[in-house]
Order: C-alpha cells, then sequence, then structure tokens
C-alpha cells in the first residue's frame, strides 16, 4: 500500500493554525521528515466480519467480543454486523521516533506527527477499499470507530488483536496498559448496514472533545 | 537412527495446517485452540493420526500458543495440563497408527504475541523464562524436538531458542514467517536470520506460514544460499483470502504438491505445510516428493555478523569498523560515560553510521564503572535504533557473556587472545551464543617480533576454537598494529603476517590501524597509507574513524582501483562534483552569527559559531549567558505568545544544545556549575516519550541536570531516583487514561520516599485540575512551563 501523508495533516499534528505557514528552515524538516516516516512505513492491515447482536442497554456482542458503550451503539445502530478492522505504519516509525529522541527532538515531534497523520491515511485508503466491497454486496459502511473515542472503552483492545491475530499477521501487539505497539496503529470497528444513512461526520470532527488543541476545523 | 542423524541426510516431512482444521470443526475465532487438549482431545488425536497416515515424518503438538501471557496460572486453564496433554495426545497418535519407531513428536512454540522491549514491554529475560516453563514440561513429557515457528522477530526467536538449549537437548528447529519484502514483520532479513539462528546452534531451520508456496520461491533461494544447516519450508495452502467472512486458502493439494516439487530443487530437506493445508495436501505432498533426490545442504564457511535487520559478511570486500564508541583517550566521553550518557554514545554511532561504518565498536570500559551493566545497556540502547551489526568490545568475560545474551543478532567479539586462560574464557560463549571472534596474535610470551611468531599463535587460537566446534570462518585474526615511530619494522612485520594468515591460517583479518602512527604528527598520512598498505595485503576489516577523510578517501580508493566499486560508483557518489567544497566551507567560517543561528535553528551553523567564538578568545560561560541564553529566551517567547510553534522551538532547542556540547567539550574535565538536578520519567505502561524528551532538552538548555530514567519506569525506580539529596523537582509524563493511575500511584510513592521534591506533571490527557486531584504540584502545558516552573524551584544564585 503506496500511502502519503498530507502536509496540512501534518501541520495541524504539529500545533500549526489553519493558514499558518511553517517557518522556512521548519517547513524544511517538516518534508524531509515527512518524506522519512512514509519511506520507513510498511503499511499493514486486516479485517474480518463478524455479526452484530444489541443486548441489554448499551451492551453489544461483536461476534465473541462483548463491549458496552452508548457511543459505539449510537454509531452502530441500524447495523447488522461489523468489520473489525487493524492497521499499522509497522515497528520501523517507531524505530525512527526512538532514534530522534537521542536529542534531535524536533526530527521526533515531526516523526510523531507524520506518522499520525500516516496511519489515518492509511486507514481511509483501506476503509474505502472495504466501502467499495460492501457496497458490491449491498452494504453501507458507517464512519470507523475506535477503543478509546467516547466511552468505547480501550480495554477491548487485546480481544480484537487476538480476534483478528494482528501480532502475527500485521504484527500489531497490546501492552498491558492497552497501548498499541507499533505506536501508529489503528483499531477500530465498522458498522455494516443495509440501509444507507448519510454519515458526514468522520474522524476528529466525529468527537466530543472539542477543546482539543488538535481539532481539524479550529480557525 | 535418531533424528538428529537423519537431519540433513534425508529428506522428512512435517505435518500442515492445525488452526485452519480445528476451525473447521468449530473451533471459534478468539478462542484458544490448545484448550481443546482438554476439552476435545480425541478431535486432537484424529488430526495427528490422519497426517501421520499421510506420510508425515514429524508431528507438531497443539500448544502453539500455550504459554503463561494466554494462560496465566489460577485462570480457568493450567499451561502444564495443556501442553502435557499436548505431547501425550500425540505419542499416542503415534502409538495408535505404529510409528514409533520413524515419527518425531516436535513441541510446536509460536509467538508469545507480545513485543519485546524496548519497543514493546516484554523484557528478554521474561521471555526466556516463559519459553522456559513450556520446554520443561515437554521434555518431561517426552517431546522429540522442538519446533519454534511462526516467529516474526528475530529477538523473540533467540529467546526461545536459548530456553529450549538451556532446558533441554532435544534438537531445535525454528521457523520464521517472511512478507512479500523478504522481510520479518520486525525488519530481519533472510540473511540476517539465518546468521543469527546459526549462530546460536540450532539443528534446522527455515520459514513457515504468511504465504503460499509459490510466493515463497525468492525466500527459499535465499536461504540455499546462505544456510549452511537443513532447510524447512512449512508454506500455507496459498494466500489468504477472505470470503463472506471467512479466511480460506486456494491451493488444493495436487498443486501444492508441485509447486513444493519446484522448491525442493533449490535444496529443501524438510517439508510440510501451514495455514490451510490438510492431511490431503501433506499425502499428496510425500506422494510426490518423497523419493526426489536429496541434496544434503552445503556447508558455506562465509563470516558473516548480524543485526536485527543486517548481514555484513566479511569477505573480499573490506568492512569498516567504525572505532568512537570507546573512551580510551577521550575525555568527554569518559565524562558521558561517567554521566550515564547513554544519548552521547548514540550520537557517536549515528554519526559514523551516517559516515559509513558497516559495523560499530562498543567499549564502554573504565575503571570506576559496573562494565557489564553498562555495555549491556549500552547494547540495547544502540541496537534499538541503529541497524548496524555490534562489536562487543570488552576483556572481561562476564561482560561479554551479558551483553551476547542480549544482542538481537550475530555479534562481532573483541576479543580473545592465544592465551590459554582468554580462550577457555571466550570460545564457550562463541559456541553458545554464536559470533565472529577477533583473535590476537598475542599469548603468555606476549606479542611475537616477527610474523612467524604471530602466524603460529594465528593457527593456536584457530586449532583451539576447532576443539570448541568454532569454525575458522568465525574467526578473524588481528595481527596487531605496533607503533612505527618505536619500531622501525613494526609495520612491516604487521604486513607481512597479513599476507600469510590468509592463506597460512584460513581466516579474514582485522586490524586496529590508528595505533601504527601513536607519536607522530599529521597521524591521518600515516594510518591512510598504512590502511592502503595493508588492504593491499588482504586486510578484511579494519577498525577505524570512519569521520576521518582520508581514512574514508583511502578505502573509496582502494576500492575503486581493485575492481571491487564497480563502474566507480560508490567513489563517484562521495567525491562527484565537489572537489572543492570541505577547503571552501572551512575558510568561509560560520553562516551566521551564533544567536541566530540558536533562532533560526542551524544545529551544524551553532556548532561553528561557537567554535569560532571560543576561538577568537571568547569566554564560554559569556558565550551561554549573553548569546545562548537570550536567544532561548527570544524564541521561548515566541512560542508562549503563539507566534512561533513547537518544531521552531525544538530546532533552536537543538542548536543551542549543540553550541552547549562545544561549550561542554572545551570545559572538559573542569567542573561546570549546573544549576540543579530534575529527575524526568514516563510513567509505568506508557511508552510514548516524545514530550519527555522535549522537555529534557529545553531543561539542559537551560543549565539543569537532567536524570532521565526513561520510559515506562517503575514508580519505586523513580521514587529511588528521587531520593538522591540534590533532587528538588521530579517530571512525569503519562499519555493514556489508563497510565495515568500509575502517574498517581508514583507520586503517593514519592510523598512518601522523597517528600522534599516537587512534581511536575503533563501529557496529552493530563489537565489542570487531574493533576491537582492526583497530587502533583504543578501541570505544565507544555516543555516550555516546565522550565518556568524548574526555574521556580531552583532560584538562579
Amino acid at each position: 500500500m503506496k500511502v502519503t501523508a498530507p502536509y496540512e495533516e501534518v501541520c495541524r499534528y504539529l500545533g500549526y493554525k489553519k493558514g499558518v505557514r511553517p517557518e522556512p528552515e521548519a517547513d524544511a524538516l517538516i518534508r524531509t521528515c515527512t518524506a522519512r516516516v512514509e519511506q520507513v512505513a510498511e503499511p499493514r492491515t486486516v479485517s474480518t466480519v463478524l455479526p452484530l447482536t444489541f443486548r441489554e442497554g448499551n451492551e453489544m456482542e461483536l461476534g465473541p467480543i462483548r463491549v458496552k458503550s452508548a457511543a459505539l451503539r449510537r454509531n452502530l445502530l441500524g447495523c447488522e454486523e461489523v468489520i473489525l478492522f487493524a492497521a499499522t505504519l509497522g515497528l520501523e516509525v517507531d524505530r525512527l521516533i526512538a532514534r530522534a529522541g537521542a536529542g534531535r527532538v524536533a526530527e521526533g515531534a515531526i516523526y510523531q506527527a507524520a506518522g499520525a497523520a500516516l496511519i489515518e491515511e492509511v486507514c481511509d485508503t483501506a476503509n474505502d477499499a472495504l466501502r467499495a466491497e460492501s457496497e458490491a454486496e449491498g452494504w453501507y459502511l458507517r464512519p470507523r470507530f475506535s477503543p478509546g473515542y467516547g466511552d468505547f472503552p480501550i480495554a477491548c483492545q487485546p480481544e480484537i488483536a487476538r480476534l483478528l491475530r494482528t501480532p502475527e499477521r500485521i504484527g500489531l501487539t497490546v501492552t498491558d496498559s492497552m497501548l498499541l505497539v507499533p505506536v501508529k496503529s489503528v483499531t477500530a470497528v465498522i458498522g455494516r448496514s443495509r440501509q444507507a444513512i448519510a454519515c458526514h461526520r468522520q474522524g476528529c470532527e466525529a468527537c466530543g472533545k472539542t477543546d482539543c488543541a488538535f481539532r481539524r476545523d479550529q480557525a | 537412527m535418531n533424528l538428529r542423524e537423519k537431519l540433513g541426510r534425508e529428506r522428512l516431512f512435517f505435518d500442515g495446517g492445525t488452526g485452519t482444521l480445528l476451525q473447521a470443526q468449530g473451533l471459534k475465532g478468539g478462542e484458544l485452540p490448545e484448550t481443546w487438549n482438554l476439552l476435545y482431545p480425541e478431535r486432537i488425536a484424529a488430526l495427528h493420526r490422519a497426517y501421520l497416515e499421510a506420510g508425515a515424518d514429524i508431528i507438531c503438538t497443539n500448544t502453539f500458543g500455550a504459554n503463561t501471557l494466554k494462560f496465566p496460572a489460577g485462570g480457568q486453564f493450567d499451561l502444564e495440563t495443556i501442553v502435557k496433554a499436548g505431547v501425550e495426545i500425540a505419542r499416542s497418535a503415534r502409538a495408535e497408527v505404529g510409528r514409533e519407531g520413524d515419527a518425531y513428536i516436535a513441541l510446536d512454540m509460536g509467538p508469545t504475541g507480545k513485543l519485546l522491549k524496548p519497543m514493546g514491554e516484554l523484557d528478554f529475560e521474561d521471555a526466556v523464562s516463559l519459553y522456559a516453563q513450556v520446554v520443561r514440561i515437554s521434555a518431561a513429557a517426552g517431546a522429540d524436538l522442538v519446533i519454534i515457528e511462526t516467529m516474526s522477530d528475530s529477538y523473540e526467536a533467540k529467546a526461545a531458542v536459548l530456553a529450549a538449549k538451556e532446558n533441554c537437548d532435544l534438537p531445535v528447529i525454528v521457523t520464521t514467517v517472511y512478507g512479500e519484502n523478504g522481510k520479518l514483520l520486525t525488519g530481519g532479513t533472510v540473511a540476517s536470520t539465518v546468521a543469527l539462528l546459526e549462530g546460536l546452534g540450532v539443528d534446522a531451520l527455515g520459514v513457515n506460514c504468511g504465504m503460499g508456496p509459490a510466493q515463497m520461491e525468492p525466500i527459499v533461494k535465499e536461504l540455499a544460499a546462505c544456510a549452511s544447516l537443513p532447510i524447512v519450508v512449512n508454506p500455507n495452502a496459498g494466500l489468504p483470502r477472505t470470503e463472506g467472512g471467512r479466511t480460506v486458502f486456494d491451493v488444493g493439494p495436487e498443486e501444492f504438491a508441485a509447486v513444493m516439487e519446484t522448491l525442493s530443487a533449490y535444496g529443501v530437506h524438510l517439508m510440510g505445510g501451514c495455514c490451510g493445508t490438510t492431511p490431503d495436501h501433506i499425502q499428496a505432498l510425500t506422494t510426490r516428493c518423497r523419493s526426489l533426490p536429496f541434496v544434503p545442504p552445503v556447508k558455506k564457511e562465509r563470516t558473516v555478523v548480524s543485526s536485527y535487520s543486517r548481514a555484513v559478511e566479511i569477505g573480499r570486500n573490506p568492512v569498516l569498523i567504525g572505532e568512537r564508541i570507546n573512551p580510551t583517550g577521550k575525555k568527554r566521553f569518559k565524562q558521558a560515560l561517567r554521566e550515564h550518557d547513554i544519548e552521547y554514545l548514540l550520537n557517536e554511532g549515528f554519526a559514523q553510521e551516517e559516515a559509513g561504518a558497516h559495523i560499530l565498536d562498543v567499549n564502554v570500559g573504565l575503571p570506576e564503572i559496573d562494565e557489564p551493566a553498562l555495555l549491556t545497556e549500552a547494547v540495547c540502547a544502540i541496537q534499538a535504533v541503529i541497524p548496524l551489526p555490534l562489536q562487543l568490545d570488552t576483556s572481561d568475560p562476564i561482560t561479554m557473556e551479558r551483553a551476547m545474551r542480549r544482542y538481537n543478532g550475530k555479534p562481532m567479539l573483541n576479543s580473545v587472545s592465544g592465551k590459554a586462560e582468554s580462550m577457555e574464557a571466550v570460545f564457550p560463549l562463541v559456541k553458545k551464543y554464536g559470533g565472529v571472534v577477533v583473535g590476537l596474535t598475542l599469548d603468555e610470551g606476549g606479542i611475537p617480533d616477527t610474523a612467524d611468531g604471530r602466524v603460529a599463535i594465528a593457527k593456536k587460537i584457530r586449532n583451539t576454537a576447532a576443539q570448541y566446534g568454532i569454525p575458522a570462518h568465525d574467526i578473524v585474526i588481528d595481527p596487531l598494529t605496533l607503533t612505527v615511530s618505536s619500531q622501525a619494522d613494526a609495520a612491516l612485520v604487521t604486513l607481512e603476517a597479513l599476507g600469510r594468515i590468509g592463506p597460512e591460517v584460513g581466516c579474514p583479518t582485522i586490524l586496529g590501524v590508528s595505533n601504527v602512527s601513536f607519536g607522530l604528527p599529521q597521524r591521518e598520512l600515516v594510518n591512510s597509507a598504512f590502511f592502503t598498505m595493508a588492504l593491499q595485503k588482504g586486510l578484511s576489516c579494519a577498525i577505524l574513524n570512519p569521520l576521518s577523510a582520508g581514512m574514508m578517501a583511502a578505502y573509496r580508493s582502494y576500492r575503486a582501483l581493485t575492481g571491487l566499486d564497480g563502474q566507480c560508483g560508490d567513489y563517484i557518489a562521495a567525491y562527484g562534483g565537489q572537489a572543492a567544497a570541505p577547503a571552501a566551507s572551512a575558510a568561509a567560517g560560520p553562516a551566521a552569527p551564533l544567536d541566530e543561528c540558536v533562532i533560526r535553528g542551524l544545529k551544524e551553523g551553532a556548532a561553528e559559531a561557537t567554535k569560532a567564538a571560543l576561538a577568537s578568545g571568547a569566554a564560554p560561560l559569556e558565550l551561554v549567558d549573553k548569546l545562548l541564553i537570550p536567544a532561548l529566551d527570544q524564541v521561548g517567547q515566541g512560542f508562549e505568545k503563539g507566534t512561533l510553534y513547537l518544531p521552531q522551538l525544538l530546532m533552536s532547542a537543538e542548536a543551542a544544545k549543540a553550541a552547549f556540547e562545544v561549550v561542554k567539550a572545551a570545559m572538559a574535565g573542569q567542573s561546570q556549575e549546573k544549576r540543579g538536578t530534575v529527575v524526568l520519567a514516563t510513567v509505568k505502561g506508557d511508552i510514548h516519550d516524545i514530550g519527555k524528551n522535549i522537555v529534557k532538552v529545553l531543561l539542559e538548555n537551560y543549565g539543569f541536570q537532567v536524570d532521565d530514567l526513561g520510559r515506562d519506569v517503575a514508580p519505586e525506580a523513580i521514587a529511588a531516583a528521587a531520593a538522591q539529596p540534590e533532587v528538588r523537582l521530579v517530571g512525569l509524563s503519562a499519555l493514556m487514561t489508563t497510565t495515568v493511575v500509575h502517574m498517581e500511584e508514583t507520586i503517593a510513592l514519592l510523598r512518601q520516599q522523597a517528600p522534599q521534591v516537587q512534581v511536575v506533571v503533563g501529557g496529552a490527557v493530563l489537565t489542570a485540575e487531574y493533576a491537582e486531584r492526583i497530587g502533583a504540584h504543578c501541570y505544565a502545558k507544555d516543555a516550555m512551563a516546565t522550565v518556568h516552573f524548574a526555574q521556580q524551584v531552583y532560584p538562579q544564585v
């Protein structure tokens, strides 16, 4: 999968306000470091389809995984199935970030931002492919929803990883603190429904944390 | 004939898939297949029987994921019962089909599912322990061999191999998973993986899972080209494909067997299947391939060292070993070691890597330090971020063993000598962990004055190594460089010995080149001439300073002149179109004044400007107070006002740091005033450390001594560091809601054990209110806020 990190997104993750151009020296470093991340990243994704069952209150079953989350429930209402999805940029991006830890902090911050922008792009690209496949079979997809969004507990990460066999298949592992390693990784649930519902709000804009410093729609 | 005798002498067949077949019988996604050893033993037994009847010679126990991480003590299923049952089911299945005489039970161990430190959280020794437990149970239960399979991390594979070899005498086979890019998920290549595993002394190695047989062809070719051991190929039944939510494989038994026949021609000695393959696949495979001509493995006799991702061959093409990670004669480096400044070592490594070194020598020997601990720590830190193989340089066998054990690859070792004591200490380590060892041509009688004497010691080293089972190609002989200014024929004797070692001893050669010019002016002139002469005599590798333009010029010129650099490509890449550049930049002086360099974030410029200012007589501390700090303040204020952004702030900080480094070098040895000590750590469970690293650089620039404990640090370790009498401030970072709890725990412990310290906290999920609630003295929203708080805690005197 060859994907690139959008420059504006990298800048947003670095804290630049909308419309602000980085200083010439910073601009050059941002472009160099972003290219380096794109070069060492080895994006891999894996997914599977699971039946979805709504239980009492906000409880749901995604195949064998039991989840309680009002936010996820809202996202999945009207769906019969979910796609369980995971993606990672691979360990070389972690190494690049760690390497910069030895005193090259500007590079480190940019690798971090470029990695964040790139993994989002990888997810979007993979989701487009899944959408096309699903629509061919008469399914409509909901926006992807990740553990940690709203009240969707990140304690679900180990079960998601085990079900998708992410350690063996894409090298994605979960720590005891529920962190994903490699760090630039995403797991998500994507609802599949027979009804088309307009879902305009996606990603950043869908999040409830409106005071976030990195929020995309701020001036 | 026992299995070890059969390996490499006759073709053997493995069984096929397990998980995919159990799924067809109702195993659910996410359900642990090993539980079926207890829940449905008859189904597992039936599968084993089917494979044995299909002609498999080796069947794998249903224990792939059986370890304490997946079956913790006190859980629903007991690990020991599951593993024991796995071996017993396989044994009884073998008895039922009457194959006790010629079929073997392999204890099957797969990856732990956790990533090892430092990228992940599983400690190397913990990984060894959890594999060791399974090995002991199954060896006692009667397994005939150990297969470590589906490994995608060479480091984890090493842990598993050590566990197997330290806890049983059974043959050990390792197969790894390669992607379509020809690499392991963690970056290893075929060559680097083979070097590691052969060094560890496994009995056979190869590839499994990931791909179908057809896609494996390039991997099999490469394995055949570099492995000396029997080769195993256990592919999937094609590439996995999802169909209606289920994973399916498309390659049928006959097609599978046909492709395997093609692969076997490259020199494959053990064949079987992985995901999606069935007893029918194995039946077709054994029918078609059993009587194919068998080509035994070929010993390659190459000298290879490796890192996690790279193999370096020491052969005709000269290999450069960077010498700069070594305190000998370097005040600044010694200071770094005493201050436990691993970052300084890493930067020496980066510089040499960028200059073109192929291997890095690592020496941290100083009389007053704990060398075993520090070399191991340095090796772990370097190998995490630098892909070059390392040469572990120590005269202490304990230090050597500890570093070898943790090394992620097949290391180079510096060194063994012809002394009996040295050989007795070092060779068992080389045999156990693998490595290419430098043999110094000196012994109890000292360094012989003649080439004859040095060649004789080289032969003694080679012959003694052979008694330990270490082949000549894993020894690199150093005929020793002596100082030409004190002994006129010193270089000539070395060169003569050098020329004779290849033909007479059969080992590659190495020299530490720089010693030759000791005591002379313009040493690089003599060094580079001597280097060229040594290369002409067949020198295989040199320990040198790759940042020396003269040495690199000698190396590149030699390769161009001897046809090693095809069409002089490397030479032209290094020197093309920049003939006058080095002289010009030296004459032009710094690009801009120091303060401007800092403000614009020009790292090299800031260092150059500082050097120029010092050379013209500026007082170091005055430079700091009058130029550096005001420039940093200006940038910091811009950042706080929102007129300047994070990358620029950090680039300025790095430029200032580069300038400080020049000042520090100029003042090395003198005592330097520090404003106060700040202990920094990313709390337990949290591995995101960029924020902490940013804070560190800024604090250092403002004159604070930073004790950086790293990431994922236990509360006890933080409390211990904070309890040092000079510490008044601790900075903690946490990025996730799941790790903030450890921050709270750490603060509580600090209150008890280091009540004199103040605590500043930061991290994405924190807020001022939350920080207050968990007992922090200050919430810092960014790195500058931490600096301001530190300035309050340690007021300027």
